[in-house]
């Protein structure tokens, strides 16, 4: 019987989870010896040489070079040593190829070995300063033994950047004040610029400040956002609500609509558990939650922050309105716990109370969507052919799409809508309108 | 051999410290007023524990590549020091090594199919997977090597100080990295050795990197040998590729020791020709051109130029020797491949002497878990 062997990257030790494929050192239809070196591996820790765990010949490589692959997955066939391959066998294991990889790589490797990618040497320290620079390694000359990139090599480069950056910058307004003094007095507008180069304040980038820049850089360079918006007829949820308000006074509570959005949304949660959860990158994993902590954003002077109302789904209305204006006070008096702001599972940013009518939101990591509700404004609405005067609000969502598709997210708002338009249903349970 | 009965004398003698002995020079012609008296028997038993102690070094390099072995500290290049050292302890001595040490292993009398079951952790490894890469045996007087660096210098000098309490005649020969002797053990088991003279050679293998730290960015001393005298403790620095400046120095250390004349510090100076372990990649801290460098000090050649030179060996004599140990090694290796895997439920095992109710719940756990895991056809690890 033939057999082929699928060789695997090995486990190489010290948490190494996979290697980039450097160069192969066999080719196609050579015949290889157990223990004969097959191919080079870069991993994080070092560039090693993996020898082959059988004799026979190389039918396939299932990895090119340059290739990421992690341990435990094939990375060539190859067929043993006096065991011919059968047809069907073959066409079998063609079938499980993985995508994107030629089968004909073998023969492809040897065109390619001219115009091959340059390969980076780089210890992981260095990758993350290139990455966070946005700097793209192939690029920059390795300076270190071996040709390894090291941290002075990358510093050079971006400063080489900036500096060719801020010279096209410089050309470019020199340009502009030519322009200008051809058509002013040259000599005021000398002046007017110093006079603006002057009058800048510099506010250093601190506390909450720097925290704010740093998760929503992340936020936005790493998650990829996508966004949907849905207008909503809230007529009748204000005049619950005010209806509502008198109860909730007495308790000395100011109720808006906000405790009822929290309320839709975490019914709707319920039904769409995936917008309640959070990407496990390292493990490749969603991790859905079965809490429900309603981040929400609150302005300060200070800057934004996100505490959230813990276990939403098991607190009654005016409970909720007063966690807010809890939540609220204590953010704006920088009294926030630890606690209050961890663990948050989705959040609302309610813009409208200032009064925007759209705008999307960025998620606040490593949750996965985040709720706008901007300003309600008095609209005229066709109801049964007729025209009606409504109070309408817009609701943008903005979400991850690497865990979330459109569909999902677009009936997760519809059914939100649906509970503020028709706010009598928030008194069902949970899912029973689940068809 | 007056030299060598001079630099070892009880006075302490600090050129000998700042100096170097050797007795072979770099093309492996010996200064004959130095050479040791062995016999041809006795020289080609040193060969081939280097001999055996590169191919076996070059084996476990490739079956951790093939990921049957976890981690791997290479060898490469230090063979002369841990052969030469080893060869001076008698048979009641006992040694406390460090991670870097298979060709003293070896010499203990540990097989190579030991030495791969252990690093396999197969079905046959005795500690059942619970060593590190790091050998101990209470047949061959070897105490297994302490992960944390150095420690192992102040337990074989307490030891060594408990047999001559005792009235025990044995000797302690412990070996340790150039990185160990800038941690506070080495100071703390020197400063002991020094004042109360217990039965201990302490062998720095100064390999000239701690991982990435070359030793001029470790200490501001001149030479690590100066530190023992520092202590009070006979110290003494030996051209580590020389096997039989080592075996010479280490000899006399031995001899002196069992004699009731105390410790004594031997800085052997080598090279570390590998990585620093197969999770290592020296070319970012060190130059091609400096391994090169050593690469023309290699002690097997130069030990063999010796040998020829004494018309101890020949051409062919050599390429039986290599022929011989390489298939018996490949053999070995196949037949370590070959055995089965430890049981996983191991991990739970010689804990304690009776596995306690909530060890053997987890135990339960664990067995289910991994039941469920390879029949979901996953990577068990
Ligand atoms: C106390 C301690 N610190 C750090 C380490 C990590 N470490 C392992 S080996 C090593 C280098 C030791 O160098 P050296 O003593 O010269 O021995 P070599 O590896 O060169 O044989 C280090 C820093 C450790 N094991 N223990
Ligand atoms: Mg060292």
């Amino acid at each position: 019987m033939a057999r082929i062997e699928k060789v695997k990257l090995p486990d190489i030790g010290e948490g190494i989870a996979e290697g980039e494929i450097v160069r192969w050192l066999v080719k196609k239809g050579d015949r290889v010896k157990q223990f004969q070196p097959l191919v080079e591996v870069l991993t994080d820790k070092a560039n090693v040489e993996i020898p082959s765990p059988v004799s026979g010949r190389v039918v396939r490589f299932l990895a090119s070079e340059g290739e990421r692959v992690s341990v435990g997955s094939p990375i060539v066939e190859i067929e043993l040593e006096g065991e011919a391959v059968e047809p069907e066998e073959r066409a079998g294991s063609a079938e499980e190829v993985r995508e994107g990889v030629s089968p004909e790589l073998g023969e492809k490797v040897e065109v390619k070995k001219e115009e091959r990618r340059v390969v980076v040497r780089a210890p992981p320290s260095v990758r993350k300063l290139a990455r966070d620079l946005g700097i793209d390694l192939a690029k920059v000359k390795g300076t270190g033994p071996g040709g390894v990139i090291t941290r002075d090599d990358v510093l050079r480069y971006a400063q080489a950047q900036q500096g060719a950056q801020a010279q096209a910058t410089a050309r470019a307004a020199e340009a502009e004040k030519i322009q200008v003094e051809a058509v002013e007095k040259p000599k005021a507008q000398t002046v007017k610029v110093e006079a603006a180069e002057q009058a800048v304040e510099r506010i250093p980038l601190r506390g909450i400040r720097k925290i704010m820049a740093e998760r929503m850089a992340l936020a936005k360079s790493r998650i990829p956002h996508a966004y949907i918006v849905e207008e909503v007829d809230v007529t009748d949820l204000l005049s619950l609500r005010d209806h509502l308000a008198k109860y909730a006074e007495g308790k000395g509570i100011r109720l808006t609509i906000l405790p009822f959005i929290v309320k839709a949304v975490v019914k709707a949660l319920k039904e769409y558990p995936l917008l309640n959860s959070s990407l496990d990158e390292d493990r490749n994993e969603i991790v859905v939650k079965k809490y429900y902590n309603i981040g929400i954003a609150v302005d300060t002077e200070m800057g934004l922050v996100v505490p959230n109302i813990k276990n939403a789904d098991r607190k009654g209305l005016f409970e909720i309105a007063r966690d807010i204006s809890m939540l609220a006070s204590k953010a704006r008096s920088g009294k926030l716990d630890l606690s209050d702001v961890r663990d948050g599972t989705f959040t609302i940013t309610n813009i409208g109370s200032i009064g925007t009518v759209m705008g999307m939101p960025v998620i606040n990591p490593p949750e996965v969507a985040i709720l706008g509700v901007h300003r309600v404004v008095d609209k005229p609405v066709y109801i049964d052919g007729e025209l009606k005067p409504r109070k309408v609000v817009n609701l943008s969502l903005s979400f991850d799409h690497r865990v979330i598709e459109g569909a999902y997210a677009a009936r997760f708002l519809n059914l939100v809508k649906r509970y503020l338009e028709d706010p009598i249903l928030l008194v069902v349970s949970d899912n029973e309108l689940k068809v | 051999m007056n030299l060598i009965s001079q630099a070892l004398a009880k006075d302490l003698n600090l050129d000998k410290a700042l100096g170097i002995f050797r007795v072979l020079d770099d093309q492996g012609v010996p200064d004959e007023s130095l050479e040791p008296k062995l016999s041809k028997d006795f020289l080609l038993k040193i060969y081939e524990y280097m001999v055996r102690t590169r191919i076996l070094d070059e084996w476990l390099l490739k079956l951790q590549r093939m990921g049957k072995v976890a981690i791997h500290a290479p060898n490469k290049g230090q063979e002369a020091t841990m052969i030469g050292a080893a060869l001076a302890l008698r048979e009641q001595d006992w040694m406390f090594p460090s991670y870097r040490e298979l060709g003293a292993l070896l010499v203990r009398g540990m097989s190579e199919e030991e030495i791969i079951d252990r690093a396999m952790a197969n079905a046959d490894d005795p500690l059942k997977g619970s060593d590190f890469a790091i050998y101990g045996s209470r047949d061959k007087k070897i105490v297994p090597a302490p992960v944390p660096v150095g420690n192992q210098i102040p337990h074989a000098v307490g030891f060594a100080l408990a047999a001559k309490i005792m009235g025990d005649n044995i000797v302690v020969l412990t070996f340790f990295g150039d990185g160990a002797t800038s941690r506070g053990d080495f100071h703390f088991g020197l400063n002991f050795a020094g004042l109360f003279k217990p039965p201990v050679v302490f062998v720095i293998q100064n390999n000239q990197w701690a991982i990435s730290l070359p030793v001029r960015k470790q200490t501001a001393a001149p030479t690590l040998a100066v530190k023992g005298v520092a202590y009070g403790v006979p110290s003494i620095r030996v051209d580590g590729n020389d096997v039989l400046a080592v075996y010479s120095i280490a000899k006399e250390a031995v001899d002196k020791a069992s004699s009731g004349e105390g410790p004594t510090l031997i800085e052997s100076l080598t090279y570390r020709l590998g990585p620093h372990t197969t999770a290592d990649d020296p070319r970012r801290y060190r130059s091609d051109e400096e391994v090169k460098r050593y690469e023309a000090k290699d002690p097997i050649p130069r030990f063999r130029r010796y040998l020829m030179y004494r018309g101890v060996l020949n051409e062919d004599l050599d390429r039986e020797i290599w022929g011989r140990w390489r298939d018996y090694i490949e053999t070995v290796v196949r037949r370590c491949l070959s055995k089965p895997e430890l049981p996983e439920e191991v991990i739970f095992e010689d804990v304690y002497s009776e596995m306690p109710w909530n060890l053997r719940e987890q135990l339960e756990e664990f067995r289910e878990s991994l039941r469920v895991m390879k029949s979901l056809g996953l990577r068990v690890e």
